[in-house]
């Protein structure tokens, strides 16, 4: 079968295009140590990420540069974007004695950043233990969930940290290794500051140091002497930019001044891609791009627990409403790719479309076949309902939201958009308190589970379809519980294909990065995720 | 007398600063969803809200948490941001100057469009220059301050691989620099009520170039420039002083958008990121400091009058 570009994206695919660099290049050349780094950021509202506000991005970026975590996920070009190999941070080795314990050995003569009030000290065991407790603990917090089933966290001697859990939970190296869960911190910056917030609290023993921060206008961070790899990292100093305007970004984009794209992570918004890209052939030759599937996926949620949703062949004509290839087209410049429950992006977890089985064709555009289910469920002339809607700001979500009620319109759904303002949309709607159906994007999880658990199962907070089903609850659970990647990857699979039938959501497609870097940097891989630093710690600059 | 009026108006003030207080510190609070909803975001919990609501003194009645902001604030206290807990007024001391440093150059090209061009206009009226003047000072009422910004970025990146400076540079480390970064910013934001000064100057101009005295003066045989500037335009500047004061308004409302475009760490872009997080003493407490500034400067430009025009007496 001969496939399209447009059809092998629209797979899920990850596709490779332009010039990047072949990693058997990058690791034949020697790295060079030094040279400036300029990146744009956002301006971190504060620098505790586990005090109230913490869960936001603009702090976790930032802090990828000065902190550790036990765990990372493993960077460089050789690493395919939408997967997440672990490796160890400050863990040297770990191990699983049981189902429920964890042990791990922590690396020897790891130095805190040499600036007061730590001033260099050894890392040791208790300041794990110091972290995950006031991680857990913290009031404001909202990202405490993460590591819910701890249940115990002790040190067994100076190197040496145990973890037991309440039950077993087959995610909880992924989540130690997330940069928006434990990174590493010492006791002393809480006792001197009161809380992590001021900058000079941005005490870590990761591979960068908070030098300045401006307010509004940017940071810096020069290379850590005593980083705990020898030789890294590679880069002496990193600025990083606040630029909140996007005309502005572009600008300083063409004319050189940032050496990743712009917008996150590392990337170009295609549509202003697709207008610049010649420009930037000439004006910055050397630039290396490469595309992947972004993991922001929205979907149309609804009360499932009341008429007329909670009849199934409701939900499966809404979904066969939804032009998804008119949705690409219109929002995506034509390149996006579909999502079945998890998102395209995370590869190795999103089930192909080719093995979705009988819900496969739900995704399929078929305004008749809809136009019947819905006769069947008692409704031939359609219903009315409203939308919950916010826009984030985005031209594209807007743009995908007038295609949805024009979709539903087609079958008869007569939807009306109901625009919220989005302190009023997340306090309500995002939540499930709506009357008949909300639309929008959902936190780009790393881990098919906060995908799945969160929003399937009963009772849980972000269920925002009110969804109840004990066949998913079950597997939701069993896959939790699954140690061997291999069956546990084959329950998500399952779960999405019973989703496929259900759908107690309606997953619109997902847009393809463009991950845009600076010729001269070698070694970089982009990939999903927050972890900037992490991802940028082994490159180097060639000029 | 002036002394008596500016003190009868320094109490008006109170007043209206008491109206405005309550107005700064409820609006913000009729907002849908607050502070601790936006910190906890997508993931919050109902018991996470309400322990956070109570740490952060939320969870009174709004009464009290308003008469408890009002006597912080007699006492020179406008408390600490929600989010950074840092004191609002430590961070408006930082980023005010910066916001008005813009709005002065703004005012200060506005002024210098309008003046020259009004008179030249006025003086000129019903020519080719006249014509001119009027139809650019259109343009410049109808380009919204934001395209024009875009432009003067985008463009000259894409032809000619430069952009203006977009990194703010603050006065003690590079003076001339920090000068220079306003340049651009304030002249877009001076467009818009350099027009509309321009407009009013020209209009007020011409109607006093038609008065008796100025005919006599002509008569006399006066030259044009000491019947346009001394005679014409003095008489004519008041309205344009009263526009000026209503202008100012506009004008550091308009920073808002071309802070953030061209970087500029002002209090404008202070405010707006406190209304997009519900941070609601940094509300306030820019919002009392916007409307005394307002105040202060509107009884400037009526103490100016007397000053301007002899005649007048208060």
């Amino acid at each position: 079968m001969r496939l399209s570009r447009r059809e092998l994206l629209a797979l899920g695919g990850l596709t490779l295009v332009g010039t990047a660099v072949a990693p058997s290049l990058a690791r034949g050349q020697t790295p060079k140590r030094g040279g400036t780094l300029s990146l744009k950021t956002w301006d971190p509202p504060h620098f505790d990420l586990h005090g109230a506000g913490g869960i936001s991005y603009k702090i976790h970026i930032p802090l990828t540069f000065t902190h550790s975590r036990l765990l990372k996920h493993k960077a460089g070009p050789q690493v395919q974007p939408g997967t997440f190999p672990l490796e160890g941070d400050l863990a040297e080795s770990w191990t699983q004695p049981t189902e429920t314990t964890y042990i791990f050995k922590l690396r020897r003569g790891v130095r805190w950043h040499a600036k007061p009030p730590v001033n260099g000290r050894e890392l040791t065991a208790e300041d794990v233990v110091y972290t995950v407790e006031r991680f857990l603990t913290l009031k404001g917090n909202a990202n405490a969930y993460m590591l819910a089933s701890v249940a115990k966290v002790e040190p067994l001697d100076r190197h040496t940290v145990k973890f037991t859990l309440k039950e077993p939970f087959a995610w909880f190296l992924d989540i130690l290794a997330n940069p928006m869960a434990v990174a590493i911190i010492p006791k002393e910056c809480v006792e001197k500051f009161g809380d992590l917030k001021k900058p000079e609290s941005v005490v870590g023993t990761g591979p960068w140091m908070l030098e300045s921060y401006r307010p509004n206008v940017g940071m810096t961070f020069m290379r850590n002497p005593n980083y705990f790899i020898p030789g890294l990292p590679h880069v002496d100093r990193v600025e990083m930019f606040v630029d909140e305007d996007k005309a502005s970004r572009i600008a300083a984009f063409l004319t050189g001044k940032y050496d990743l794209g712009t917008e996150f992570p590392g990337t170009i918004d295609r549509t202003d891609w697709v207008q610049i890209k010649d420009t930037l052939q000439s004006k910055r030759p050397n630039l290396k791009t490469l595309e992947f599937t972004a993991n922001v996926m929205s979907h149309i949620s609804m009360r499932t627990d009341a008429k007329p949703f909670g009849d199934v062949r409701v939900r499966q004509a809404m979904s066969m409403a939804i032009d998804r290839r008119a949705l690409i087209d219109a929002v995506f410049e034509g390149v996006g790719a579909m999502n079945p429950p998890v998102p395209a992006a995370l590869r190795e977890w999103s089930i192909p479309f080719d093995q979705l089985g009988d819900g496969a064709k739900y995704y399929t555009y078929d305004p008749k076949e809809a136009r019947r289910l819905l006769a069947a469920a008692g409704y031939p002339n359609g219903f009315p309902g409203s939308i919950c809607f916010t826009t984030y700001g985005s031209t594209i979500l807007v743009d995908a939201a007038q295609v949805i009620v024009k979709s539903l319109k087609d079958i008869g759904i007569d939807a009306r958009l109901d625009t919220k303002e989005y302190g009023a949309y997340v306090s309500t709607c995002f939540y499930g308190k709506f009357d008949s159906m909300a639309f929008g994007p959902q936190t780009p999880y790393l881990e098919p589970d906060n995908f799945l658990y969160g929003q399937y199962y009963p009772g849980e907070l972000k269920n925002q379809s009110h969804s109840d089903d004990p066949v998913v609850a079950d597997m939701l659970v069993r896959q939790r519980r699954t140690f061997d990647v291999a069956k546990r990857r084959e329950i998500i699979f399952e779960i999405q294909r019973h989703l496929a039938k259900q759908q107690y959501y309606v997953q619109t497609p997902s847009g393809v990065y463009v991950a845009v870097w600076e010729g001269a940097l070698k070694n970089y891989g982009p990939n999903l995720g927050y972890d900037y630093g992490g991802r940028l710690m082994a490159a180097w600059l060639d000029r | 007398m002036l002394r008596r009026y500016l003190a009868k108006r320094l109490l008006i003030a109170v007043p209206s600063l008491l109206i405005a207080s309550l107005i700064v510190f409820t609006l913000p609070r009729l907002l849908p969803g607050d502070a601790v909803q936006l910190m906890l975001a997508e993931k919050a919990y109902a018991k996470d809200v309400d322990e956070l609501r109570a740490k952060l003194g939320l969870d009174r009645p709004l009464a009290v948490q308003y008469v408890e902001w009002l006597g912080r604030v007699a006492q020179g206290d406008l408390g600490e941001s929600l989010w950074t807990r840092r004191p609002v007024l430590q961070e408006l001391g930082q980023r005010l100057p910066i916001t008005l440093e813009l709005a002065f150059f703004a005012l200060a090209f506005a002024l210098l469009i309008a003046l020259p061009v009004g008179v030249i206009s006025a003086a000129r009226a019903d020519t080719l220059q006249d014509y001119l003047a009027r139809s650019a000072a259109i343009v410049g009422l109808s380009v919204p301050g934001f395209w024009l910004a875009t432009l003067l970025i985008v463009l000259p990146a894409i032809w000619w691989g430069w952009r203006p400076l977009i990194e703010f540079t603050e006065f003690s480390k590079n003076p001339l620099a920090h000068v220079a970064q306003f340049l651009i910013p304030a002249l877009i934001l001076g467009v818009a009520a350099g027009a509309a000064l321009m407009r009013l100057t020209r209009s007020m101009l011409l109607e006093v170039l038609r008065q008796d005295y100025v005919r006599t003066a002509w008569a006399k045989g006066l030259a044009e420039r000491v019947i346009v500037l001394k005679h014409g335009l003095r008489n004519a500047i008041i309205p344009v002083v009263t526009l000026l004061g209503t202008q100012l308004p506009q004008i550091i409302g308009g920073t808002v958008i071309i802070e953030t475009v061209f970087g500029l760490p002002g209090m404008s872009r202070f405010l707006f990121d406190a209304i997009n997080q519900r941070d609601y003493p940094v509300i306030q407490g820019v919002n009392l400091v916007v409307v005394s500034t307002i105040v202060t400067l509107n009884l400037a430009v009526d103490a100016l009058y007397a000053v301007l025009d002899p005649r007048i007496r208060y």
